[in-house]
């Protein structure tokens, strides 16, 4: 059988400071720390891992019931549940580096000031890292989350406040929510992101017509899945268009055919979230997927796929 | 855990919409322990709608012939996807999920209560109590006919059973909380297991409570990852601080201390 991972050979991918060996991550939320999925998958083959959204402090997260089944998408609530920046420093970090994965912890503040605070915190674990990811999207927080995307400002501001303190590679996760993503990826490339990523899950919500109430405890949840890749594939491809900063695309990919139309549309790499729940090995399967792909197209280089489709289009 | 394909042995069709799935698959029989789970995809190959897995309880194992099995009711895309498996077909799931219930070694009797559905784990359950030496008093309850003919699972497990339905259609009228109120006496001693509706274990475990009864309590929720990574399928469950922690069904769980769960 042929070894699909041991030639790496033109799939790097560089988003400004950020270098990664392949253009296949997994998307925040969705993978924990990588320890779970380790189980089904030697995960130092992906490009590399965001994890969950770390804010400063504990987070409870949301009401119950979090999960709801929708066409061919499905809601979350989940409200970024998690222990806060001190565990995933002192407690998950290591396990996490054991797995020999690159990592990008993704981090959530409500507030300007938050966000400065983990980045100091971040600062000590610099070296073991290889980007930061900034959730500036989440749709299922009361404070901050997808608010602050409504702002160019707001972006521009968290990053150079992130941008003073760290050295480390930025990552912006942005919504498509809002119609100024030009704007707030314009914001975050001048203050020192390194790349997008572009989109995060959109608001949404589902009812119950028995019992006449909200399926999620939280009301409103945010839409992931193949129901809105045509979506988030519109996002990016508008967004590559401008060439304003590299992008990971994220959004419905389960398949490394998705994979590729993301990248042909202007991505720079690959975000695979909700496939996991459904496919454990779905990211090992994407690259392998574009490596075979790669050589029934005799293409030797990722980065001659990457935004193909917005060349045709120009010259017709 | 792993992601597994195994052949479909046989659909049982129990009822209207109760049907037994049983499937070929060593590993799952050599490594599934009472009270876990498997996550099935409910959509053909290719297909993902619907998305989400299914969790199901494993309802028997047979190591002789490697087949396990799994009892569902038709309730909606994915549980009717899962009625029109024939035999020789390929079932998709990964298993076996959630921690094993920890049976406490000390207590020699038990009492198991399930409400509809909630019976499946409890049977893995009881074959196991019974196979090292416990005592094993089980008592099911139904809201209609659809489990009329799964009573003759039951009595391959144990002898010492009670059926209820709410409408009196079989077994015996009533619920089974109302009969262990009445004869409290004969089983006080006894550690209870329960799965079914939270109504039904809400009322458990006041009654229990009040009494200083332990009980096990199977909990479910709705899933995504079913593995401990997205934090959907959380449930209350009090802390030392009398306030509540979120805790995951699926990996955590899905056995949690009855008098630990948060109903409200």
């Amino acid at each position: 059988m042929t070894d699909y991972f041991s030639d790496e050979t033109g799939l790097e991918v560089r988003m400004g400071n950020i270098v990664l060996k392949n253009p296949v991550i997994t998307c925040s939320g969705t993978f924990a720390s990588g320890i779970e999925y380790s189980k089904f998958y030697d995960v130092s083959v992906l490009g590399a891992i965001t994890t969950k959204s770390f804010s400063l402090e504990r987070m409870a997260g949301n009401l119950p019931p979090r999960i709801c089944e929708t066409s061919s998408g499905m809601l979350n609530s989940i409200g970024l549940q998690n222990e806060g920046i001190d565990y995933f420093i002192n407690e998950q970090l290591q396990e996490a580096k054991k797995l020999g994965v690159e990592i990008i912890p993704s981090i959530f503040g409500r507030d300007l000031d938050e966000f400065k605070k983990i980045a100091y915190k971040i600062k000590n674990i610099e070296e073991e890292i290889i980007a930061v990811e900034l959730n500036l999207s989440c749709p299922n927080v009361a404070e901050g989350g997808i608010a602050f995307c409504a702002s160019a400002e707001q972006v521009g501001n968290i990053v150079a406040a992130t941008k003073e303190i760290l050295h480390t590679g930025i990552i912006v996760k942005l919504s498509g929510h809002y119609n100024n993503i030009s704007e707030t990826a314009s914001a975050a490339k001048k203050y020192g992101a390194d790349a997008a990523a572009v989109i995060n899950t959109i608001p949404a919500t589902a009812f119950d017509i028995e019992t006449c109430k909200p399926k999620l405890g939280n009301i409103t949840g945010g839409l992931s899945g193949p129901a809105i890749k045509p979506v988030a594939l519109l996002k990016v491809f508008e967004l590559a268009k401008e060439n304003i900063i590299p992008i990971i695309g994220i959004g419905g990919i389960m398949t490394w055919q998705d994979a590729i139309e993301f990248i042909i549309a202007g991505a720079s790499a690959v975000g695979v979230g909700t496939a996991n729940f459904i496919y454990p090995e779905c990211g090992r399967d994407i690259l392998q997927g574009i490596k075979q792909y790669m050589r029934r197209k005799n293409i030797g280089d990722i980065k001659m796929l990457k935004g193909i489709a917005i060349s045709n289009i120009i010259k017709g | 855990m792993k992601t597994l394909k195994g052949e479909i042995v046989a659909n049982r069709k129990y009822s209207d919409n109760l049907y037994k799935l049983e499937v070929f698959s060593p590993y799952i029989c050599k490594n599934a322990k009472p009270a876990q789970f498997i996550n099935i995809k409910c959509s053909r190959q290719g297909s993902d709608d619907p998305l989400l897995r299914r969790p199901f309880s494993i309802y028997e194992i047979d190591e002789q012939f490697n087949v396990f099995s799994v009892l569902f009711l038709v309730r909606g895309r994915g549980t009717q996807f899962m009625a029109d498996l024939r035999k020789g077909e390929s079932l998709d799931f990964v298993g076996p999920l959630g921690q094993p219930i920890k049976i406490p070694e000390n207590d020699s009797r038990f009492v198991l209560i399930g409400g509809g559905i909630g019976v499946v784990p409890l049977c893995l359950i009881a074959k196991n109590l019974k196979s090292i030496g416990k005592t094993v008093h089980f008592f099911a309850g139904f809201k209609d006919e659809a489990f009329y003919t799964w009573e003759r699972d039951l009595i391959k497990i144990l002898k010492d059973y009670k059926i209820f339905s709410e409408n009196g259609v079989f077994g015996e009228k009533g619920i089974p909380l109302n009969y262990i109120r009445e004869n409290f006496s004969e089983f006080k001693d006894h550690h209870f297991i329960v799965c079914g509706p939270l109504e039904m274990l809400k009322q458990a475990q006041s009654f229990l409570k009040d009494r200083k009864v332990r009980a096990i309590a199977i909990m479910e929720e709705k899933m995504a990852c079913g593995i401990g990574a997205c934090m959907g399928c959380v449930i209350k469950i009090k802390n030392k601080n009398n306030g509540y922690s979120y805790k995951k069904v699926c990996s955590d769980g899905p056995a949690f201390d009855l008098m630990e769960v948060c109903f409200d």
